[in-house]
């Protein structure tokens, strides 16, 4: 039983851009402050995740007035993820044929 | 959303933001791939929370692939051609972004309203691409990864050649 003025804790759509806001600013700051290029690469899935966290937010949300599943949102997530993956995949592959051994 | 899924909420986008200064300021790359692993894990949990049990499954296993890539012995250092003072222009541009995003996050006026955006909106593309041109949207894929596994091949074929 909870207890009388309990703090109640709520998630909203400005706290998921915050945390979206943040995973893309420090995907950003990765992909701009580290020296070696590889390193970099790893700025990438934190960006996209931001991103997606952003859709599925949009989602999560947009759907419960109207009452139906929105599922726009959370494909698009599931989209950037893999394509986070092939870019760092890429990016790994083409440092690999150029980088010393 | 009740206050455990908020809380679930916060502690994993608390974790996915550590795990990204992690990977911004660790040293090895081994340690890298786990910050990034920690990433995927804290990723993984904001949309489980969000409701998207899917996407996050998706998630977890595209940015754990990503640590184990970046962590793994194919890893090979490549030097920039950008000089120190680019790198820090760049880093107080990444920042700025952020307080921008955070800013535009926090002074929207969000109202719940239905606006239909046209056909050329990006609802009504995101409709025509994953529900009803799916196939079609499947096949182009397909199409894009065999030309790019096809040009990789020749490329290497090439390289070997020379």
């Amino acid at each position: 039983m909870a207890r009388k003025g309990a703090l109640q804790v709520s998630v909203g759509l400005v706290s998921v851009f915050f945390a979206a806001a943040a995973l893309v600013g420090v995907g950003a700051f990765i992909a701009t402050w580290r020296r070696e290029l590889t390193h970099a690469l790893a700025g990438i899935p934190l960006m996209f995740a931001g991103a997606g966290t952003a859709f599925a937010g949009v989602s999560r949300f947009a759907a419960a007035p109207a009452g139906g599943s929105q599922l726009l949102g959370q494909e698009v997530a599931a989209l950037l993820s893999v394509a986070a993956l092939a870019a760092v995949a890429l990016g790994v592959g083409l440092a690999g044929r150029v980088g010393p051994r | 959303m009740d206050s455990l899924h908020a809380i679930g909420f916060y502690v994993s986008a608390a974790v996915s933001v550590a795990g990204g200064l992690s990977v911004a300021f660790l040293a090895g790359r081994s340690r890298r791939g786990l910050g990034l692993a920690v990433v995927a894990i804290g990723v993984a949990g904001i949309y489980l929370s969000l409701s998207a049990g899917f996407a996050a499954l998706v998630a977890l296993v595209c940015y754990g692939s990503c640590a184990l890539l970046l962590a793994g012995s194919a890893y090979r250092a490549v030097e920039p051609l950008a000089g120190s003072r680019w790198r820090q222009a760049g880093a107080l541009g990444a920042a700025a972004l952020m307080v921008l995003i955070a800013y535009a996050a926090y002074g929207a006026d969000f109202a719940s309203a239905k606006y239909f955006g046209g056909w050329f909106g990006s609802a009504a593309l995101g409709r025509s691409l994953f529900a009803h041109d799916a196939l079609a949207t499947e096949a182009v894929a397909a199409l894009i990864l065999v030309a790019l596994v096809g040009g990789t091949v020749a490329w290497r074929a090439r390289e070997r050649s020379r």
